[in-house]
């Protein structure tokens, strides 16, 4: 296993882990929210919404923009 | 926020990326300034704001839905032209820079204002789950970042080490890839703004 392998593998791991806390997140009473829940806790509060969506932006410029 | 704001602008500018550094910069002055000005005059909430009595009009069940269906189907069209467009332009050109950048900014400046109506309210979160998104964000962050740090340069990607921008250079280097990520892209973008 090369440094390219280990390092896919761990992008791959940490995206099963969100997909994870997602599924766990779908079952009755559990202790995990849905991200839609904390996406939607932390866009409460101006700093949050504004923090949310400057990231979103950024996401944008980051892969079209100079 | 403010200061991983000054250090996302700080990592943008000094990989060869100004034009995303200085909207952190941007962003992060105008919210310490906001933060300021807040601190010392406080604004009431939206619910002391509302005018007493006075029920708005509301219009029949039928139109609503008809005008709320028809809304729907134009900003469908309106995204789907936009990413066919946008998407056809090549990256990191002007044209993509201008589009990309008036709409994050217009959509920042709506996120600035306070929403017309709440958000849904999932009450208190559970701390150890929500804890978990944390880490599971932190630790995609940390990848990335020793991702970038392992580079031969800043601005030259490693095959070795790839970040994620990397790895989404053949899908953005097509015109219908450039699009489908773009529609992606504003769906995330419409899916936080209706939070």
């Amino acid at each position: 296993m090369n440094s390219h392998d280990v390092t896919i593998t761990g992008y791959v791991l940490i995206l099963l882990a969100a997909v994870g806390l997602q599924l766990a997140a779908t079952r009755a009473r559990s202790p995990v929210p849905p991200l839609g829940a904390v996406l939607s806790r932390i866009m409460r509060t101006r700093t949050g919404r504004v923090g949310m969506l400057v990231a979103w932006a950024w996401l944008g410029l980051h892969f079209f923009a100079k | 926020m403010v200061l991983v704001l000054l250090l996302i602008a700080f990592f943008s500018a000094i990989s060869g990326k100004p034009l995303d550094g200085l909207l952190m910069l941007l962003v992060a002055g105008g919210l310490a300034w906001d933060a300021q000005v807040r601190s010392r005059h406080p604004v009431p909430g939206p619910a002391d704001r509302e005018p007493p009595g006075q029920p708005a009009r509301e219009a029949g069940p039928v139109s609503r839905r008809g005008i709320r269906l028809l809304l729907a189907a134009a900003a469908v069209v309106a995204g789907g032209g936009y990413a066919v467009i946008v998407g056809s332009f090549s990256r990191f050109s002007w044209p993509a820079t201008v589009a990309v950048a008036s709409l994050g900014t217009l959509i920042v400046l709506v996120g600035w204002q306070e929403p017309r109506r709440p958000g849904p309210d999932y009450g208190p979160l559970p701390v150890r789950g929500t804890a978990a998104w944390g880490a599971v964000l932190v630790a995609g962050g940390a990848w990335e970042l020793w991702s970038l740090f392992q580079q031969p340069a800043l601005e030259i990607t490693s095959y070795a080490h790839p970040t994620v921008s990397a790895l989404t250079d053949p899908v953005l280097a097509s015109q219908p890839g450039r699009a489908l990520v773009l529609g992606a892209w504003l769906l995330l973008g419409w899916y936080l703004v209706r939070r």
